[in-house]
Parts: structure tokens; sequence; C-alpha cells
């Protein structure tokens, strides 16, 4: 079977129309600040049955449809993308984050699996109707498989709102982090599994004991064996062959080997080259430009051409079935937001905290549909269910940033200056030294805070004796750890100035006092340095103490932000 | 004073007399106690042999006790260091060990994990101990973290040290995911340089919170894994010792197989060790 001229041509032509296309909704769907494989899915719903092939059928054909040659030569290369997305997807996952978490990183990804996992098997295998089961006799691994399919999580998706919402750095963003790499983790496993219970996919098929054990004993033998090797060879192959070419090679020469083994065992090649991705992944001696280098052609060529094959295949319009959607839905967010939460709230956040977890753990993108196409490949759900998956995995993705957000502005106001100023604990003062302003202050926050005020002044100015806090630009910082739940502050003004030994020796007329949780050291470096940066200007601080009124210094103050 | 008493464990490993030297010069600086741990029978032939390395070192009999101890080496080691109020134990260690000996533990490399107190490693002892030059500490915003800083500073100014720095590694598991959905590397560089200038800033008022005066210190924020970022700083740099505090818990085999933060620092040591412990 070869391809002739007329099947090359329609080949290219397909493949540089669907990239065309899932370019163009990509960049659409990240301008409305969206994940981009939202884009290319529509951009496959688009091109696909659905619309193109309603309105244009003889178009749709010609370019999808052309012949046997073509389309088997396209399922090769979406084949190709899926194989390699897997590979990026382990290359992420950091297994000593996910091997050391804290306890409540721990208890997150247990319940982030457990439970809407239970929630999913639970509901599939009592009600498989309302799901979409037709084979009875399957109902064991339909129900398996909603259970994965309700506890994935998507990596990337997940990354990115994090990103968008700046908390990729912080303790919230490790956690959600920490959690759904795991989850990815298990997640793979189990399903795994689940594919290779439906027992049909390679004529090597084991019986599911040994299917269990064989599994178990690949990802021993990659994770440790493999791995040490890997972490062994990086380092000569990049001084001895040309770079980046000979990581590259080498990177998916592993992961296509992993790939064609598991296959032939009769486990997904996803799984393979899953596991060997983690393994390289791991390796320290793997440069960050390799990963940035894969993850740049992977995610801008193969994964569209994946992503966009979905909807080639489905009409999604026909197929949309408003019960099934809807209970898919239901479930996904039941599932994972409970579940991820309490895990967060048991783990010992705030039941704030625990719903951003929750809703950030939600998102499905991605892997969903992966996970989805694949069970839909080997038939264990119908063309209803798939759409139904697709529309879970979109509707999480996208209503998971909003609601985190929402959720996050009561967080960050616990966290920044301007938000943590009072009227109450602001004073216009003439205090006449550094001495009796810092009383001032103490008086102030402990009657408003209800703290003991001999304790308050004495840390304070235990600290001020140490080195001055005095600060450039008639700023002055005094500060001090004690024990409190959430930080305080406190403003004085004083216009004429104060002397406060500060390192360009001009005396200070705006002073904050600071009193930071002293269990949590970096919440203090954190606002100082805050504060210190916000106000390294004399024409800044001159607009503040000329403020009437509390009232308006808060308000300018948060003008600044 | 920054350490009350040294402990040094004595053996008759061509080591020894350099160890046990540093250890001396060390005691003399800190102005400290020395206590000798010798694991071994207690006979005329081995309290001759000890008796031979204390003349060599050239130290006067009543500035150190002597304890003697039967079994388990590394046990007996830090049993005693316990028993004796030792707060700091000085031992040797080969920069790098091999494979089988690394999964199986060494007696210095029990002594790092699960020592009650500071440790301090010498690698490769020279016969004439020469002092430390160049000062290199982990920070972490901890109050162990501070007391590392400040026990190493005052250590590094008691040495007329020439160079003190302060590093601290932040790490941002998965930040190469984000590319992976945009597919483009600006607003990962972007992020990646004001976090940089953020955890500088935190680290300079950190080192400012702890006074630190009398010598000059420097900064350095490092992004990447942790425990092999600064493991690679300071070998690059050249520091002679690197102090960092030490690790929560104590390491267990999986943590050995599944390297991370101070494991690659132990694995495979880029020069003098002081692990810092309360």
């Amino acid at each position: 079977m070869s391809l002739s001229a007329t099947d090359i041509t329609i080949f290219l032509l397909s493949i540089s129309v669907i990239l065309f296309f899932a370019r163009g909704f990509g960049e659409l769907s990240r301008y409305l600040n969206q994940p981009i494989v939202i884009g290319e899915i529509i951009a496959g719903i688009i091109l696909g049955p659905t619309i193109l092939g309603t309105l244009f059928p003889e178009t749709f054909n010609s370019l999808f449809n052309q012949s046997e040659e073509v389309i088997t030569a396209l399922n090769g290369i979406t084949l190709l993308g899926v194989v390699m997305l897997l590979l990026v997807s382990g290359m992420e996952i950091d297994l000593s984050l996910v091997l050391r978490q804290s306890k409540a990183a721990v208890v997150i990804s247990i319940l982030g699996i457990l439970f809407p996992f239970t929630v999913g098997f639970l509901s599939a295998y009592f009600f498989p109707e309302f799901l979409g089961l037709s084979d009875y006799n399957m109902r064991l691994v339909f129900a398996l498989f909603v259970g994965t399919a309700l506890s994935i999580t998507a990596l990337p998706v997940v990354a990115r709102t994090l990103m968008d919402l700046q908390i990729f750095k912080s303790e919230i963003g490790y956690l959600i982090m920490a959690a759904a790499m795991f989850n990815d983790l298990v997640g793979w496993i189990i399903f795994s599994i689940v594919l290779g219970m439906i027992g049909q996919n390679s004529e090597h098929a084991l019986p599911l004991s040994s299917l269990i054990i064989v599994i178990i004993g690949f990802m021993i033998f990659v994770l440790i064996f493999v791995r040490k090797i890997i972490n062994y060879s990086l380092p000569f192959i990049q001084k001895r062959f040309t770079f980046p070419g000979g990581v590259l090679n080498f990177i998916f020469i592993l992961g296509f080997l992993g790939a064609a083994f598991t296959e032939y065992i009769g486990i997904h090649a996803i799984f393979g080259v899953f596991i060997v991705g983690i393994a390289i992944g791991d390796s320290v001696h793997l440069k960050e430009e390799t990963r940035e280098i894969i993850y740049q052609f992977v995610t801008n060529i193969f994964a569209p051409l994946f992503f966009v094959s979905i909807g080639l295949r489905i009409n999604f319009i026909e197929n949309f079935d408003p019960l099934i959607v809807s209970v898919f839905l239901v479930l996904a967010f039941i599932g994972k937001v409970v579940g991820c939460s309490l895990g967060a709230y048991w783990g010992g956040l705030s039941k704030n905290d625990s719903l951003i977890i929750g809703f950030g753990m939600n998102s499905r993108g991605a892997m969903e549909i992966v996970l989805g196409t694949l069970a839909y490949q080997y038939g264990l759900i119908n063309e209803k269910v798939f759409v139904a998956l697709v529309i879970m995995a979109l509707v999480t993705s996208i209503s998971s940033a909003p609601i985190m957000n929402y959720y996050l502005k009561k967080v960050k106001a616990k966290l920044s200056f301007h938000s943590l100023l009072k009227n109450e604990t602001i004073i216009f003062s003439t205090a006449p030294s550094k001495n009796e302003v810092i009383k001032e202050l103490c008086q102030k926050v402990a009657v408003y805070h209800k703290l003991d005020f001999n304790l308050v002044y004495d840390l304070v100015n235990e600290r001020e004796e140490t080195i001055s806090t005095g600060l450039e630009k008639h700023l002055a910082i005094p500060h001090a750890r004690i024990n409190i739940k959430d930080t305080i502050v406190a403003v004085a003004i004083a216009r004429d100035g104060i002397e406060w030994n500060s390192f360009d020796n001009l005396p200070a007329k705006f002073i904050v006092l600071l009193l930071t949780p002293e269990d949590k050291p970096e919440i203090q470096l954190k606002l100082l340095s805050d504060i210190a940066k916000k106000f390294n200007d004399t024409k800044v601080i001159e607009n503040i103490i000329a403020s009437k009124d509390a009232k308006e210094l808060i308000y300018k103050v948060k003008q600044l932000y | 004073m920054i350490f009350k008493k040294l402990g040094l464990a004595l053996t008759f490993s061509p080591n020894g007399l350099p160890l046990l030297k540093s250890a001396v010069r060390l005691q003399k600086m800190f102005n400290s106690d020395l206590c000798l741990i010798h694991v071994g029978e207690k006979n005329p032939e081995t309290e001759a042999q000890i008796d031979g390395l204390i003349k060599k070192a050239g130290i006067s009999p009543n500035s150190f006790n002597i304890v003697w101890k039967k079994g388990e080496p590394a046990k007996s080691i830090l049993n005693a260091a316990s028993e004796n109020n030792i707060d700091l134990l000085v031992a040797g260690a080969l920069e790098k060990e091999n494979v089988i000996k690394y999964y199986l533990g060494s007696v210095a490399r029990t002594i790092m994990r699960e020592s009650p107190c500071s440790v301090l490693i010498i690698t490769n002892p020279v016969a004439e101990p020469e002092q430390f030059k160049k000062f290199c500490v982990s920070v972490d915003f901890t109050p162990l973290g501070e007391t590392a800083v400040k026990k190493s500073y005052e250590f590094a100014k008691l040495e007329k040290a020439i160079e003190f720095v302060l590093v601290k590694e932040f790490e941002v598991p998965g930040l190469a995911i984000t590319v992976y959905d945009s597919g483009s590397t600006d607003d990962t560089e972007k992020s990646k340089h004001e976090w940089q200038l953020e955890e500088e800033e935190k680290l300079r008022l950190f080192a400012k919170e702890l006074n630190l005066t009398g010598m000059d210190y420097s900064i350095s924020a490092l992004f990447g894994k942790q425990g092999w970022e600064a493991r690679n700083f300071v070998k690059e740099n050249g520091s002679d010792l690197f102090a960092v505090p030490s690790p929560p818990k104590k390491l267990k085999f999986f943590d050995k197989l599944f390297q991370h933060d101070i494991e690659f620092i132990l694995s495979q040591l880029p020069c003098s060790l002081l692990i810092i412990r309360e």
C-alpha cells in the first residue's frame, strides 16, 4: 500500500489545514485567556463532520476522507502526536516532588483521586444507563473507566492557570502542582490497567493478574534502573554528541522503545512512553533548554494534530446527549472539587485555600481527551459518552481559572500591604522621637487587635536595637515576629520627620509597623521587600504623607498596586 | 562561643592524624573542649597507639578527654556524642564514594545523616591542616536557617575568611510545563527573571535582619533543583567550606534511591561540609 501523488498532496494539504486552524483558534483562545488546547479542539469540531462536513461535505471528504491510505497516514501521525504528548507529560512529573510531599499534599493527592474515582465508579456501576453504557458485560470495566476519567487532572492546564493567576510560585501553587503530578501518575497507571482489561487491543493479551505484575515490573525497571542509566548517560551524550541533536534523539529513541514495549504486552503504547518520560525528566542533567525545545515542537506541531483530529472523527451536534453531558459534568465537579477541597482542609488549610485547590485541580483539559479518545477507539465508550467527556474536559478547564480567582482575591488580601491597611491603625503623629512613635503604633495595634502591648513593644524594640529599621527615602519599617495568625500592619505619618538612623540619613516620615506570624519568617521577608520596593521613591512618599486623613491615605496606597 | 565541645572519632587509618590535627586547630580557634572518641577494644596496645597519635599531633595531655566505645562504629560515635554533650562532631570523608558503598552507607554517611549535633565533614584532610578561606552557606528562611548562617558567619570571621556567600535555591516545579500550553517561552523567562529578583531581595533582607557585621558577604539566588544547584555553585565557585542547615528528618534508603535536596550534596561532596543542627 503506497501513497499516490494525489494522496500525498491531499495528506500534506490536510495537515497544513489542520495546523492553520489549530494555530488560529489556539491564538484566539490564548487571547481570551483560555488554555490553547480548547481552541485546537474547537478547530477540530469546525473542520470535522459537525460543521464543515455538514455544510460542505465535498470539501470535507476530499480533505480528510480521500482514500484509505490518507486516513491511515493521518491516523499514524496522530498516534505519533499522542505518544509524544505523553512523553512530555511524563517529563513534567517531578518524581522527587511526588515522593516527598508535605502532609497536606499527600492528603490532597490521595483524596483527589480516591473520592472522584469512587463517585465515578459507583455511579457508573449502579446507574450505567445514565452514563450511556449499552453493553452490560462491560459494566465493571466501564465503571473503572468512568472512575479514572473523573479522577484525572490535566497538568498543563493547571500549570497555565497557576501562571496566569500569578500563584505558580506560592505555597498553594506548589501544593497543587505536587498533587496534580501525583494524580497524573496514578491516573495513567489505573487507566493502563483498564485498557489492559478490555483485552482486545493486542494479540499478546495477558490475563489480568499477570498484566498488573507486568505493569508494576515495568515501572520498577524503568523508574529505578533505566532512570539511573539515563542519569549517567546524559552528561556523556551532551558532551560527546552535538547539542541538542544528540540528546533529543536519545530521548525520543528511549520514549518510542518504551511505547513499543507496552503496546506489545497489551497495554497501550502511551503508558510506556509516559513512564520513560518520567525517568528522563527526573535527571538533573537534563537541561531546561532541552526540555523547552521538546515541548516547543511537540506542542506546536504534534499535539495540535492530535487535538484537531478528535473533532474530525465525530459529529458533536448529532451525538450531543444533554442527559449524559450533565451527569458527567455534575459528577466531575462533585468528585474533584469535593475530594480535593476536603483533602486540603484535612491537610490543615483554610476553607478558602481548600476551595482554591479543589477548583484548581478540577481542570481536565488535554489528559481527559487522550483518555476518552483511547477508550472510544477500543470501543469501551460510544460517541455520546465521548462527546460528553470532551465537553466535560472543556467546561472544567474553562471554569477553573475564574472560580479560583474569586477565592484567590480573598487570600491575596491577607498577603499584600495595601489590603492590610486599616483606618483604625493609621496615625498622624507629632511624636518627637523614634521611641515615642513606636510606642504610639504599638498601642494602637494592641488595642485594635487585642494584643499584649508590652509584648509587642518589647519585641519591636528588641529588633530595633540590633540594627535600625530605617530604609532610604523617608521610609522606616519597624517590625517583629510575634505569635499571631495573620499579619498586622499599622502606619504612622510624621510630617516633620524623625531621626531613624537611615542609610541615607534622611528622617523617617512614612513609618510602617509590621507584625508577622512567628512561624512564617518568609512572610516577613516578602512584605518587607514588597513595601521597600513600592515606596522607594521620595515623590511617592511625599504624596502619601500629604493625605488629609486615613481614608485618603489608604486610597493613595491602593493606587500604587 | 560557636561550639562548646568538639568531638572527633579517632581512627588509626591514614586520615587519623590529619583529622586529629584539624580538630585541634579548630579546638584552639573556637576555644572549646575536645572529646576524642575511639571505637574499639581498650588494651595496652591500642592505648599506646592513641598516645602515639596524640604525641605526633602535639597536644597537651589535659586539653582533651578520651571516650572508649565498643560496637558498631557509627552508632557508637553518635551515642558518645550525645552522652558527652558534644555539639560539633568532626569526621573525614572521601569526596566521592563508589556506588556500592553509597547504598550500603559508611560511617561518615551515617554520621552526616543521623548525628544529634552539628557535623563538620572534612574532605581529604591533609597533614598540615589549613584554614578555610571561602565560605558558602545554603540559606533557608527558617529559624534553623538563621542559626546556620549566624554560626557559619562567626566561624568565617574566626578563620579570617576572604569570602562569605549566602546562596538560596528556589524551585518552581513544573515551570517548563507552562511553555507547553502557549508554545511561548517569553512568559516563562519573564516570570523566572521576576522571581529571581524577588528571591534576591528577600535574601538581602534576610541577611540584613541577621545583622552580619565584621566581614563582607555576598548573596546569590539560584533557580533550579534544591540541593543540586547549590552543590554545583559551590563546586564552580571553588568554596572550601559549605554550610547547610540539617534536613528535618533522617534520610532513608528511599531517599538515596530517589535523590533530592541534601542527598545531592552528601553523595558528591563539593568540599568540606558543615551541617548545622540545633
